[in-house]
C-alpha cells in the first residue's frame, strides 16, 4: 500500500500491479469511500442501536432465570438481522458498479492498467470489509452490554451468530454486485436490490408457505426449497448452533435433523457459501463481457 | 447450555482420553466368584440379621428368600452375565444396600431386572444398578423404599428398553433421591399413596409415568431431556409441587402431560424449554372434578399450554407464561373457553400481554386475549413451523392484526392478567465467567473493526481529496 502513497493520489496506478495487488488497491479505495459515505455511518448506527435494544430485551427475559432459552425476544435478534443485514448488503452492492457507471468514473477506472476482474473483486472486497466492520461494531457493542448485564447468551453461540451473519452479508453483497453489474443506472440497481430484498425476506417464504399448503408438499421438498433461500439457511444454521437440533422448527426441522444429523450445519453453510460465490462469479463474467456499457 | 456440535465432540474426545487414562491407572479387577458364596452367607445368617458381603464380583443370579439385610459396603458387585434377573427378593422385609448390580438379561418378554422385589416392606438403598433391562421392579411389594440408587439402562434403542423403576400394585412406597438415566420410564401401575421426592430422570422416554395410580404427591423431582417429563394417565388426586421439567422435547415433548386425570394440583413447578410445557387431554374427565395450575413458571417452551378442545373445569392462577413461542393453544380447533384463567381476581402473567396497568394494582386493565394468525395456521399446518423466527411470520401476524376479517378467535381469555411475573426469583447475580468471556468477545469484535478503520480507512499523509464519494 505504501508504494501507492509514495507515488501519487489513491486513484493513480503507476504500473500494472499483480493480480492481488490490483484487487487490494481497489479494495482499499472502496473501503475508504464506504467509510466516508453516509450509508456506512447510518447502517452502523441503526444496526448497533437495534442490536443493543434487542439484546437488552432478551436479557430481561432470560437473565432473570439464569436459563438460556431460545425465547421470543432472543429470536428478535435473528429477526432483526434477517431484515437489516440483507438490506445493507444488497443496497451497498447495488451501488458499487452502477454508481461508477452513472458518474462516468467507471471508464476512468477501467483505463487503469488492471483487469476488469480485479476492479470488480477489489470493489467487492472493500465493501465486504466495510460491512463486516459495521457488523463487528454492532455485535461488539451489544456483546459489551451482554457482558455488563451478565451474559445469558452463550459465548460460543454468539460467536457463531456473528460469523454466520458475516457470511449472510457476503452472500447478499454478492447478489447486490451482480445486480449492479447488470444495471445502467443507480436508481435501477437500487430498485432491483430492494425487490430482491423483498423477495428473499418475504415473498419467497410466503410463497413457499402457500405452496406447501396448496400442493401438500412433503417435508423433504419443503426443506429443500427453504434451504435454497439464504435467509432461511442462515436462520436454520443459527438455530442449529444454539439448540444442537432443528426440532424447534416442527416436522420439517425434525426431518432435517434426523436425516442429515451432523452434516446439517455443513449443508446450511454450503447454501450460504454458494450464494456468496455463484452470483459474484456471474458478475465477474458479465462485467468482463459488458464492461462499462 | 448446549454449544455447537463441534464443541461437544471436542469435549467428548477430551473426556474419553481422560477416562482412558483413569482406567489404565486402576489395579487389575479381582477374580470373579460364583454368587453361591453369597447364597451360603445368607443361609448361614438368621432372620433379620445383616449380611456383609465382602468386596468382589459375584457372578450369577441371586434369590433372597429370607428377611435379611444384604450390605455390599459399596464393594460388592453382582454380575448377572447378561442372563435373567440379577437379584430377586422373595421374602418380606429384605434390605439391599451398597451393592453394584449389573448385566441382567435383555429379552423384553421375560422382563429381566437388576433387582426384582416380589414381597412387601423391602428397602433398596444406595445401590448402583447398570446395564440392566429393568432397574428396580416392585411387584405387589407394598410399604417398600427405593432410595438413593443410581440406575442406568441398557444401551438399546428407546423402544426396546425396560423401565428404570417400576411399581406394580405396590401401595405406600417411598421413592426418593434416585438418579435414573437412559431407560424407558419410571412407571407406577395401580400403586397408591406413594411419596416421590428428589428423583432425577434424564435421557429416557417418560420421566415419571403414572397409570391408574392415585393419591400421590410428587415433589422436587427433576426431569430433563426426556421425551416427556411427567405423564399422568387415568390417575386421580395427584399433586406435583416444586418439580422442574427441562428440555423434554421428544416426539411428544411435554413437560407435564395429563390424560383423563381428575383433581390434579400442579403448583410451583418450573417447566422450561420443553416442546410443550403443559399438555392437557380430557382432564378432568369426571363430572364434579377439577384441575388446578397455580404459581408455575412456564417459560421458553414452543407452546406453553396445549389442551384438547374438550378440556374444561381447570383453573389457572398466578402462573408465569414467559417467552413461549405460543402461550396457549388448542390441539386442533376450538377454544379453552370453559377453563378459568383467573381465580378471585388473580390471573396469570403473560410475557406477550399487550395491555397496561394504569391504576398500578398489579393487575392489567385489559383482559389478555391472545390472537395469533400464524398460531392459528400452525394448528392446521404443522409443517409451517419451519418459518417461525422469520420476518415472514411477523408479516403474517401483522396482517392478522390489521385485517379484522382474518383475525382468529382468541384461544383463551384471562380477565385479570398480572402486570409483573409473580414467582420469578432473581437468579442472575453479578457477572460470572460467561460475562467475562462475553467482554472478551466484545473487545475482539470492536478492536477488529477499529483496526480496519484506523489501519486502512485513514489516508495518511495525503490530502483529503476523495474519489467520487457516494452518499
Amino acid at each position: 500500500m505504501s508504494t501507492a502513497h509514495a507515488h501519487a493520489g489513491p486513484d493513480t496506478f503507476p504500473a500494472a500491479p499483480s493480480l492481488l495487488g490490483g484487487i487490494g488497491r481497489f479494495a482499499l479505495r472502496e473501503f475508504r469511500d464506504a467509510l466516508a459515505s453516509k450509508w456506512f455511518l447510518l447502517y452502523t448506527i441503526a444496526f448497533t442501536v437495534l442490536a443493543v435494544g434487542v439484546s437488552f430485551l432478551s436479557l430481561s427475559g432470560i437473565g432473570s432465570h439464569g436459563f438460556a432459552g431460545f425465547g421470543r425476544t432472543a429470536a428478535g435478534l435473528l429477526n432483526l438481522i434477517m431484515l437489516v443485514v440483507p438490506l445493507m448488503a444488497l443496497t451497498a452492492g447495488a451501488g458499487s458498479i452502477a454508481g461508477e457507471r452513472e458518474r462516468g468514473t467507471l471508464l476512468y477506472l477501467l483505463a487503469q492498467p488492471v483487469s476488469r476482474t480485479q476492479v470488480l473483486l477489489g470493489k467487492y472486497l472493500g465493501l465486504a470489509i466495510a460491512l463486516v466492520c459495521s457488523l463487528c461494531i454492532g455485535f461488539g457493542v451489544s456483546a459489551g452490554m451482554l457482558a455488563w448485564r451478565t451474559g445469558g447468551v452463550g459465548v460460543g453461540s454468539y460467536a457463531m451468530l456473528v460469523g454466520l451473519t458475516a457470511l449472510l452479508a457476503l452472500a447478499m453483497l454478492s447478489v447486490g454486485v451482480l445486480i449492479s453489474v447488470t444495471s445502467r443506472r443507480t436508481a435501477v440497481a437500487t430498485g432491483a436490490a430492494l425487490f430482491a430484498w423483498l423477495t428473499l425476506v418475504f415473498l419467497s417464504d410466503l410463497g413457499l408457505m402457500a405452496g406447501s399448503v396448496l400442493f401438500k408438499l412433503r417435508v423433504q421438498e419443503i426443506f429443500g426449497l427453504a434451504s435454497a433461500n439464504p435467509l432461511q439457511s442462515f436462520k436454520m444454521a443459527v438455530i442449529v448452533s444454539m439448540n444442537a437440533s432443528l426440532d424447534v422448527l416442527g416436522p420439517v426441522g425434525a426431518y432435517a435433523s434426523h436425516t442429515l444429523g451432523g452434516a446439517l450445519p455443513l449443508v446450511l453453510t454450503a447454501s450460504l457459501v454458494t450464494w456468496a460465490t455463484v452470483p459474484l462469479a456471474a458478475a465477474v463474467v458479465l462485467f468482463a463481457r459488458r464492461g462499462s456499457v | 447450555m448446549r454449544g455447537p456440535t463441534v464443541y461437544r465432540t471436542a469435549g467428548a474426545i477430551v473426556l474419553s482420553l481422560l477416562s482412558a487414562r483413569g482406567a489404565r491407572g486402576q489395579a487389575a479387577p479381582p477374580e470373579p466368584r460364583p454368587v453361591a458364596e453369597v447364597r451360603a452367607l445368607i443361609d448361614a445368617a438368621g432372620a433379620g440379621e445383616v449380611v456383609r458381603v465382602p468386596a468382589g464380583v459375584y457372578q450369577g443370579n441371586l434369590i433372597v428368600s429370607k428377611p435379611v439385610t444384604l450390605d455390599g459396603g459399596a464393594g460388592a458387585v453382582f454380575d448377572g452375565l447378561g442372563e435373567g434377573t440379577v437379584i430377586e427378593v422373595r421374602a418380606e422385609g429384605v434390605t439391599i444396600r451398597g451393592c453394584t448390580v449389573r448385566a441382567s438379561g435383555a429379552d423384553v418378554t421375560s422382563e429381566p431386572a437388576g433387582v426384582r422385589v416380589l414381597a412387601g416392606s423391602a428397602t433398596i438403598e444406595s445401590n448402583i444398578i447398570e446395564d440392566t433391562l429393568f432397574g428396580v421392579d416392585l411387584r405387589e411389594a407394598p410399604d417398600s423404599v427405593v432410595r438413593g440408587n443410581t440406575i442406568t439402562g441398557k444401551e438399546l434403542e428407546p423402544g426396546r428398553r425396560g423401565d428404570g423403576v417400576r411399581l406394580w400394585w405396590s401401595h405406600n412406597c417411598v421413592i426418593e433421591g434416585n438418579t435414573v438415566r437412559g431407560v424407558r420410564d419410571m412407571v407406577f401401575w395401580y400403586s397408591e399413596n406413594l411419596r416421590l421426592t428428589r428423583n432425577t430422570v434424564t435421557d429416557s422416554r417418560y420421566g415419571l409415568h403414572f397409570m391408574y395410580s392415585h393419591d400421590t404427591t410428587l415433589e422436587d423431582n427433576r426431569l430433563s431431556h426426556n421425551s416427556v417429563g411427567v405423564y399422568l394417565m387415568y390417575s386421580h388426586r395427584i399433586s406435583l409441587i416444586g418439580n422442574s421439567m427441562l428440555n423434554n422435547r421428544g416426539a411428544s415433548g411435554y413437560g407435564v402431560g395429563l390424560k383423563d386425570c381428575d383433581d390434579i394440583v400442579i403448583r410451583r413447578n418450573a417447566l422450561l424449554a420443553n416442546r410443550v410445557g403443559v399438555y392437557v387431554d380430557n382432564s378432568p374427565s369426571s363430572i364434579g372434578s377439577s384441575g388446578l395450575f397455580e404459581s408455575n413458571t412456564i417459560a421458553f417452551n414452543e407452546i406453553g399450554l396445549l389442551a384438547t378442545p374438550n378440556t374444561h373445569e381447570n383453573v389457572f392462577t398466578g402462573n408465569a407464561f414467559i417467552e413461549n413461542e405460543e402461550g396457549a393453544a388448542t390441539h386442533g380447533r376450538g377454544r379453552l373457553a370453559s377453563n378459568a384463567f383467573a381465580r378471585a381476581g388473580v390471573g396469570n402473567y403473560w410475557s406477550d400481554y399487550a395491555g397496561f396497568d394504569l391504576d398500578a394494582d398489579g393487575i392489567g386493565d385489559l383482559a389478555h386475549e391472545p390472537r395469533s394468525l400464524f398460531g392459528a395456521m400452525l394448528a392446521n399446518e404443522p409443517n409451517l413451523r419451519l418459518f417461525v423466527h422469520s420476518p415472514a411470520q411477523q408479516a403474517i401476524e401483522f396482517t392478522g392484526r390489521a385485517l379484522p376479517e382474518l383475525r382468529p378467535e382468541s384461544v383463551l381469555v384471562d380477565p385479570s392478567p398480572l402486570a409483573l411475573p409473580p414467582t420469578i426469583g432473581t437468579a442472575a447475580a453479578g457477572p460470572g465467567a460467561d460475562g467475562v468471556r462475553m467482554a472478551v468477545v466484545a473487545a475482539v469484535l470492536l478492536s477488529m473493526a477499529g483496526a480496519c478503520v484506523l489501519g486502512m480507512g485513514i489516508e495518511r499523509g495525503l490530502p483529503a481529496a476523495k474519489s467520487g464519494g457516494r452518499s
